[in-house]
């Protein structure tokens, strides 16, 4: 049985409205998300009750440390699990640039001149 | 008589080292290469990427400025200090430069810690924002700056940094602060670009976590470079097909799934998707001969539920209706 283009798209419509009233519940996609699969953590079972945790312990130390209560919540939700974790874990030493250039510590330029004259080579190529 | 030989010995001693010294400074040549690679460029200078001179303890807003306008995103210092300025910390934390670009639909991309990565995204007119330290693990001066251009031939790079509009660095002095911040180095960049210089898997994490904010259509580009770029990868098809997915484009994602599993037959995050896909499609039959081949008591938790929880919704699906939809095809 040959169907014409017009009663196919007919049926097809149909079929899939159908389907959704059928289906109301399965509306709510159960799709993986991508972050999901590339990410190594095996333990994500434990990952989410962690993140929970690390959301609340930043979301705090950014308080404590200044941040505008307007604007922690956005900056909280920005944040992947894996970064608010880096954040809970380090936020207090992790390096934050910050000041102008030219209060440069006596070690560097110390180190610089040992670099530049070749008394030590941080760069080997490994 | 043996004091002054000593005192020879002593002088010869002092001249070794110091020639020892001089002829281990001329002995190194330039540090940046005459040229990355042949017929490539031996100076660059991005003299568009704009210059914002950094408030106090803000070079952190100033720099990301510099590199989210440069890649046309609309913004200033000002607005961006609520973003990533921490006062107590008088600075900025790397984590957060890394997620602010994802505000401004932008995906942010850490280089591979080496001079070749920085020069290959110069030469790709991308302007790099990086980590300085100015201090020693001990006494660290942390400093973010804004890497727009080398000259090989005078062995400089050239950046916008601090109140600097053009800041000249000799390469191997900056080295030694980049090299003291752990080699930090991230780029900006529109959905659609990829680095020079590119780790899948570091891409595909980075285009994954934009995912979350960004609209399908910019996910789908984020994606679609990847599966040009990276073919074999079945992490670069799963997004660009979920990004289909949620512009409501439910053929053309069940079809990027498929692709997913030519290239990987055992990525049960594919297959859970392409199922869920084809149900909604109308082809329950279809979402089935998908999870038949599942072993589902081998699966990671997260995942063994959304899959079970498919199953469910398919194997219902088949029994409320007598055939697949007739459009239904197999991808």
């Amino acid at each position: 049985m040959r169907l014409s283009p017009w009663r196919k798209t007919s049926i097809a419509i149909l079929s899939v409205a159908i389907l959704n009233m059928g289906l109301a519940g399965a509306a709510q996609a159960a799709i993986v998300d991508t972050s999901a699969l590339v990410t190594t953590d095996r333990e994500a079972d434990l990952g989410t009750v962690r993140a929970q945790l690390d959301r609340a312990e930043v979301r705090a130390k950014f308080q404590d440390m200044g941040v505008d209560a307007t604007a922690v919540d956005q900056r909280v939700a920005r944040l992947n699990d894996r970064e608010l974790h880096q954040l809970a874990v380090d936020m207090q030493n992790a390096p934050a640039g910050g000041d102008v250039v030219w209060i440069i510590g006596v070690v560097f330029i110390v180190l610089i001149i040992l670099e530049l004259t070749g008394v030590i080579d941080i760069f080997k190529k490994t | 008589m043996q004091k002054r030989a000593a005192r020879v010995a002593a002088r010869f001693a002092t001249f070794l080292a110091v020639t020892t010294l001089l002829s281990a400074c001329v002995a190194r040549g330039p540090f940046i290469p005459a040229s990355l690679a042949p017929g490539a460029r031996t100076s660059v200078e991005l003299d568009s990427t704009p210059f914002f001179p950094q408030k106090r303890y803000q070079c952190g807003p100033a720099a990301l400025a510099s590199v989210l306008v440069a890649s046309d995103v609309v913004t200033t210092p000002e607005a961006l200090a609520p973003v990533v300025y921490i006062p107590a910390r008088k600075g900025s934390l790397q984590v957060e430069m890394q997620a602010a670009p994802r505000k401004f639909e932008r995906l942010s991309y850490l280089l591979s810690p080496n001079m070749d990565s920085i020069l290959a995204e110069l030469d790709a007119g991308r302007p790099v924002l990086v980590l300085h330290n100015y201090g020693l693990p001990m006494l660290p001066r942390w400093h973010y700056a804004v890497v727009i251009g080398y000259d090989s031939a005078r062995d400089r790079f050239i950046l916008r940094s601090g109140v600097k509009r053009r800041d000249e660095w000799r390469a191997r002095t900056f080295m030694v602060a980049w090299h003291q911040a752990h080699r930090w180095a991230m780029v900006v960049l529109r959905p659609g670009e990829i680095p020079v210089i590119a780790d899948p898997r570091l891409y595909l994490q980075a285009a994954a976590d934009f995912e979350h904010g960004a609209s399908p259509e910019n996910a789908r580009l984020a994606f679609d470079a990847a599966v040009r770029r990276w073919p074999s990868e079945a992490v670069a098809w799963i997004g660009r097909g979920t990004a289909q997915y949620r512009a409501g484009k439910l053929a053309e994602a069940s079809q990027d799934y498929a692709a997913a599993l030519r290239v990987d037959a055992s990525n049960a995050g594919a297959r859970n998707n392409l199922a869920q896909t084809l149900l909604e499609l109308g082809c329950p039959r279809r979402a089935r001969e998908q999870l038949a081949s599942v072993d589902f008591a081998s699966l990671q938790s997260p995942l063994r539920e959304a899959m079970t929880d498919t199953r469910i919704h398919v194997d219902a699906a088949v029994s409320q209706t007598s055939a697949d939809n007739p459009v239904c095809v197999i991808p």
